[in-house]
């Protein structure tokens, strides 16, 4: 590289990827050894919704397109595995598979007509599909909850303790997801990620130069369900369940509300995103946060942390997310724009 | 024959409600091309407010005593009125201070900030009345033996009250829509906005006034609907979903297919878990929303328009 020449910020250089890689491993093992039980399931429930927000990047900002269902998707992959299990012999450390099946299916049927609506039909079609999932699934599934009927021991050679099988569920979820996110990442990153930006960006361009992008956009929203469908049956490992209410239509709301606000282009930002859904409540109620009602109830609900975040990328970021905005700001201040500004306050934009 | 019948009259007022909410998120989104997934939490908001100005001063339910000045408690009718004055300014004020500050170039931040209100008034209603569940009342007579038999089923005073104020409600939009100015505007702004700017049409005060006549007939929608169900937190989820279909029903831009799919929502809603023995309300839900998939994948235009709806349509 000569003198001039300047690094992007998407770009993952060796030593990016030697820091991802050592930061992943403190995690891992800290969380194995330092990690109480209850830390440990909630670690384990962020690294499986991580697939779950990787797909959702996909879709929102590798396709240009959104969802307002991908909690229902995981839901789906959760019950299309435990049943998988339960009922077929599905050996349970594959339950991911039978989720990311029943995921990759319902997103390609719900593909077929996401592909020619505009952005409000496609916000209600999707909304319509996370109201009525769970409702689908206590038909299905009853009242109650439905129960694994399998255990994940550890195994002898792990030196694992019997009672410590919460560290081995650790362990299965995160084998499956950080390869996972590794082969998604090389995707992304190579001739298909690329054809998914050119159909995203100039649909008619992309296909004169050869793309299928009917095609191509299937495929995509399928994978991102199929994501969110393992990201379900992984959910079923730490709590050995499955239950309609788990799965509940502001489970989406939250999703799309988190990887609209937090999420990129980099499969990695799924990380931060899947932390924030699953330990904001955690953190809630460990600072007692969650006081009964009135002014100061409102204030420190999980509700109307969601609604701040959403009304506050609409507004400061025109719903591109803080994450786009800084990197924005990082490329252009290597442009030499020393003052760019953080966010564009569009109320004070010229007309 | 009189079972069926009776459910039909029964489907009437929930049908009024979901009609009425069904034209409310139409007249927005024909308008400006912004979905208001928060129509039916404003409503409930609505109902609230109109529930504070019918009751008596209580530290059971929270903000009484912010009303207490006016003299309250009011007759029904005149708190569903002031609910409609506080809706409307309402209104007016989210799509002054939420909605226009986003522009109008990419519809995904007026989503978010619509579901952001959503979460906002749904938080709002639950930290403050969550332990208040009760009848606000009907505006009509609906004492025993205050109904008609016809067909040997029972049409009650309450029932076709709603869906006459409601249809009067309406009709004085329709009204406003087709014989004043303000509607003309209003017809012009839905055509084509560009157009009408260059017309000298100030079209956002015509959308700002969109969307307060979308606040204040939600506010009589649910101030007439408590008046037959339990004033709750999450009353309007159900109604917002059956609302929404109705208006899918009109490609979201026609109030007219709007008003007819609300009602035909209901009737089928009362006729399948009243004659289908293991469907229940929340069964007939999904029900409506496959009608709302199906009519989203096929004829996303709505069911009697022939433009069709593409990726290029979005506002």
């Amino acid at each position: 590289m000569s003198p001039g020449d300047t690094v992007d910020p998407m770009e993952l250089t060796p030593r990016r990827q030697a820091l991802i890689v050592g930061a992943v491993a403190v995690i891992v093992i800290g969380v194995l050894t330092q990690a109480s039980l209850l830390f440990t399931t909630d670690a384990t429930k962020v690294a499986a919704f991580t697939l779950a927000f990787a797909g959702l990047s996909l879709l929102t900002h590798h396709l240009g397109l959104l969802s307002l269902g991908q909690g229902a998707m995981v839901g789906i992959g959760a019950v299309a595995g435990l049943h998988a299990v339960r009922d077929f012999g599905l050996p349970p450390t594959l339950i991911p598979l039978a989720g990311l099946a029943a995921g990759f299916l319902l997103g390609a049927i719900i593909a077929v007509p996401s592909l020619r609506l505009p952005k409000p039909y496609l916000a209600l079609l999707t909304l319509s599909v996370a109201v009525a999932v769970p409702i689908v699934i206590r038909q299905l599934d009853g009242p109650l909850p439905v129960t694994l009927d399998a255990e994940y021991l550890p195994p002898s050679w792990t030196g694992i303790d019997e009672r410590d099988e919460h560290q081995w569920e650790f362990i299965i979820v995160v084998a499956w997801v950080l390869p996972t996110l590794w082969i998604l990442h090389r995707l992304l990153r190579g001739p298909v990620g690329r054809a998914f930006i050119a159909s995203r960006d100039d649909p008619a361009a992309a296909a004169a130069f050869g793309i299928p992008v009917r095609r191509l956009r299937l495929f995509g929203v399928a994978l991102s369900g199929g994501l969110a469908g393992m990201a379900g049956g992984l959910t079923v490992v730490p709590v050995n369940i499955t239950d309609s209410p788990l799965y509940p239509e502001s489970l989406s709301i939250k999703m799309f509300a988190v990887a609209v606000a937090f999420g990129g282009q980099r499969v990695l930002s799924a990380i931060p995103s899947a932390a924030f859904l699953i330990l904001l409540p955690v953190w809630l109620g460990d600072r007692n946060w969650v006081v009964p009602s009135g002014w100061e109830g409102l204030l420190k609900s999980e509700g109307f942390i969601y609604a701040v975040l959403l009304l506050a990328t609409a507004h400061f970021t025109k719903g591109k997310g803080f994450t786009h905005l800084l990197g924005e700001r990082r490329r252009a201040r290597r442009l030499g724009l020393a003052n760019a500004p953080l966010f564009t306050f569009q109320r004070y934009r010229l007309k | 024959m009189s079972l069926f019948l009776q459910r039909t009259f029964d489907s009437l007022a929930n049908g009024t409600i979901y009609a009425g909410l069904a034209v409310a998120i139409s007249l927005v989104f024909r308008s400006t091309g912004v979905l208001n997934l928060a129509q039916g939490q404003m409503a409930l908001f609505s109902t609230y407010v109109a529930v504070l100005f019918a009751s008596e001063p209580s530290p059971r339910l929270a903000f009484t005593s912010w009303v207490d000045d006016f003299g309250t408690p009011w007759p029904i009718w005149a708190s569903i009125v002031a609910a409609m004055i506080v809706s409307f300014i309402a209104g007016a004020l989210i799509e002054r201070v939420v909605i226009r500050p986003l522009g109008d170039d990419d519809p995904v931040p007026a989503i978010g900030a619509t579901l952001g209100l959503f979460l906002l008034f749904d938080s709002f209603i639950r930290e403050h009345w969550l332990d208040f569940t009760r009848r606000f009342g009907s505006p009509f007579p609906n004492q025993k033996g205050d109904w008609w038999v016809i067909g040997g089923a029972r049409l009650e005073w309450d029932t076709v009250g709603i869906a006459a104020t409601m249809i009067v409600a309406l009709g004085l939009l329709a009204l406003l829509q087709h014989r004043t100015r303000l509607g003309l505007a209003f017809r012009a702004v839905s055509s084509n906005r560009q157009s009408s700017t260059l017309a000298g049409i100030r079209v956002d005060r015509v959308v700002m006034i969109g969307w307060a006549l979308a606040a204040a007939l939600g506010a009589l929608g649910g101030g007439l609907i408590a008046g037959q169900i339990p004033v709750r937190p999450g009353m309007m989820d159900r109604v917002l979903i059956l609302g929404l279909a109705a208006a899918t029903l009109g490609g979201l831009r026609s109030p007219a297919m709007a008003f007819v799919g609300g009602y035909l929502f209901a009737a089928t809603e009362t006729v399948m878990s009243g004659y289908i023995g293991f469907i229940d309300t929340r069964v007939t839900l999904v029900w409506a929303l496959a009608v709302l998939i199906a009519v989203l994948s096929i004829r996303p235009q709505g069911l009697l328009r022939t433009h069709k709806v593409a990726i290029g349509d979005d506002p």
